[in-house]
């Protein structure tokens, strides 16, 4: 079976005018603009299979949704092939886009001052759902995403929350295979975002649609994707899965130990740092090969009640892949 | 051109939703429609004035009565209104969301264009009328000439939509199309059939006004109404407004595709 999407060398450059503040410059760029080459994508591959949950990462202005514009048909790239279901994106061919959903955190497609229902008939029509598929599906998604009497509230008289779980169920009215969804949680509280990554989850396993997902919270991440893709400054860093990624580019472990009674540690030779000591309990930094060797000594040399071993936070992780350190 | 059904469908549930969106707005509407409406009071008067109890080029008070009072329905009927609705969907990056969905977005402008002036006629029409007991029109409507009116009508509508969103679409390049627009409100003053009846205007400019597009989206299917053309007049009339419909629609085709592949170049 071919993967559902295929990107081959994608490129996407901009040229965005360029000026210094001030009223001199602004004379001055009257007369001769200043341009300046950004390069969004600079030349990413990668394939997604059929039903996959494929997470996004990258810090602000990596190119991330610049890839999932492109993805979607919205943007035509400089350069590179991309296809998703067998079309060309941006062509954005009827049967194309009956297919597909892009999903952006604050863009808004409803009809601000009419119940979100009014909404939902027009993609009916326009997406040409028939009656029994349109039923069944606002079902689900009212069930999944816990919709109620969201449906029939002007949208204005919405929370930012319901507004969203609104949005994603207008988006999937027409059961898109593929979904590209760009910062499905922001500006959500913590149990939104939790509902919303539930719903994905469910979706995904309900209809075995796939996901491509952008997102800055890493807790989104870590609850949808098994594989992520790492971009920074329009480049591919990491593509595989989550764990292998942390395997990575972890480059040390962290040890807590809590101790059955008050002990002198032992001599660690330099190989760990003690990044804590609370009563009967220490937590120690140890780099990643040194870990076992550093843990079997305190095995042996002290009273031990509890030990564990982990790695350290995704965040510290991601944000060591793109400050460029690790291997 | 072909159409497909679910994108009719997909329009006209469109143009319901819009319709309910409009009810929701129907006092800044009507004051914002009335203005529209009732100002061609404003020429009546001065052409009433002028004429007194003779008349001007033929025209008495109550022909200038009729024109206006026609006027007033042509002109909101074919008031192009895509830039004020189109333009800034463009301009702040609003399109996109209409980019993905299998229906091009100017039936969103369309939509939006017949829930204004449907809901607005509504509130309208009892303004209308009272001006029509007011001021006693001259008004001899044959079968014939209300038949051809309705006709002429349309293809104002369509034709003026039609250039409406032509300047609309600069937005893809530019964010002072509002400038651009303005020439043509200026040339649809003068030309246009506003100002004056385009069959009182000078020799030179008359023909000018006869060849340009601005009289088949105002003028014309008044003259047509109030039977002030002859066959010939008429037979080049329907003529050039079909021409100028056909050569706009193939200009909003070539601005779209260019406008299109702008926006998904620079990004959307």
């Amino acid at each position: 079976m071919p993967p559902d999407v295929s990107v081959r060398d994608l490129v996407k450059h901009y040229v965005v005018p360029e000026r210094t503040g001030g009223l001199r410059a602004s004379f001055r760029s009257v007369i001769r603009r200043k341009h300046r080459l950004v390069r969004a994508v600079d030349g990413i591959s990668f394939e997604v299979d059929r039903g996959e949950v494929v997470g996004f990462l990258g810090p602000n202005g990596a190119g991330k949704t610049t890839a999932l514009k492109v993805l979607s048909g919205l943007l035509h790239p400089t350069d590179g092939q991309v296809d998703v279901l067998g079309f060309t994106p941006w062509d954005r061919r009827a049967e194309y886009l009956s297919r597909i959903t892009l999903i952006m955190g604050q863009r808004q497609q409803l009809f601000w001052d009419l119940p979100a229902a009014d909404s939902f008939l027009v993609n009916k029509a326009v997406f040409g759902i028939d009656d029994a598929v349109y039923a069944r599906t606002v079902d689900l998604l009212t069930e999944l995403l816990d919709l109620g009497d969201l449906l029939t509230k002007p949208v204005r008289q919405l929370s930012l929350g319901e507004r969203m779980k609104v949005e994603l169920a207008a988006g999937l009215l027409h059961r898109p295979r593929v979904l590209f969804l760009d910062e499905p949680t922001i500006g959500l509280d913590v149990t939104m975002q939790q509902r919303i990554r539930e719903f994905v989850t469910a979706y995904n396993a309900e209809t075995g649609a796939t996901v491509l997902l952008t997102s800055h919270y890493m807790a989104d991440v870590k609850a949808l994707a098994r594989r992520v893709i790492v971009i920074d400054q329009g480049k591919l860093l990491y593509d595989g899965a989550l764990d292998g990624l942390v395997r990575r580019y972890a480059p040390h472990k962290t040890i807590t130990v809590h101790l059955e009674r008050e002990a002198d540690l032992p001599d660690l030779n330099g190989q760990a740092e003690v990044l804590s000591v609370d009563g009967l309990q220490i937590t120690i930094r140890a780099g990643k090969d040194d870990a076992p060797e550093v843990t079997g000594r305190l095995l042996t040399q002290l009273p031990i009640a509890d030990l564990s071993v982990e790695d350290p936070p995704l965040e510290e992780v991601i944000d060591q892949v793109f400050r460029g350190e690790g291997p | 051109m072909i159409v497909r059904r679910a994108t009719l469908a997909g329009a006209l549930a469109l143009t319901r939703a819009e319709v309910a969106d409009m009810f929701q707005y129907r006092v800044v509407l009507f004051l914002y429609s009335l203005w529209e409406v009732v100002h061609p009071i404003v020429y009546l008067a001065v052409w009433g004035a002028i004429a007194g109890d003779g008349d001007v080029g033929g025209l008495r008070l109550s022909d200038f009565a009729a024109y206006y009072l026609t006027f007033m329905l042509v002109s909101h009927v074919t008031a192009a209104i895509e830039i004020y609705t189109f333009g800034p969907m463009i301009q702040q990056g609003e399109l996109s969301p209409h980019l993905l969905r299998p229906m091009n977005p100017v039936w969103v402008a369309a939509a939006r264009n017949i829930s204004y002036k449907s809901v607005s006629m509504l509130l309208l029409i009892p303004v209308w009328i009272g001006l029509v007991i007011i001021l006693r029109p001259s008004l001899t409507i044959t079968t014939g000439s209300a038949a051809l009116f309705v006709v002429a009508l349309v293809v104002a509508a369509l034709l003026s939509f039609l250039v409406g969103t032509t300047f609309a679409l600069l937005a893809f390049w530019t964010t002072r199309s509002f400038s651009f627009w303005e020439i043509w409100i200026g040339l649809t003053f003068l030309l246009g059939g506003q100002v004056a009846p385009v069959e009182l205007l000078p020799g030179f400019v008359q023909n000018l006004a006869t060849a340009l597009p601005m009289r088949y989206t105002l003028g014309f299917p008044i003259e047509v109404l109030l039977n002030r053309l002859d066959s010939g007049e008429l037979a080049l009339g329907f003529a050039l407004q079909f021409a100028w419909l056909f050569a706009a629609a193939l200009v909003v085709r070539a601005v779209w595709r260019a406008g299109i592949r702008q926006y998904s170049a620079v990004g959307a």
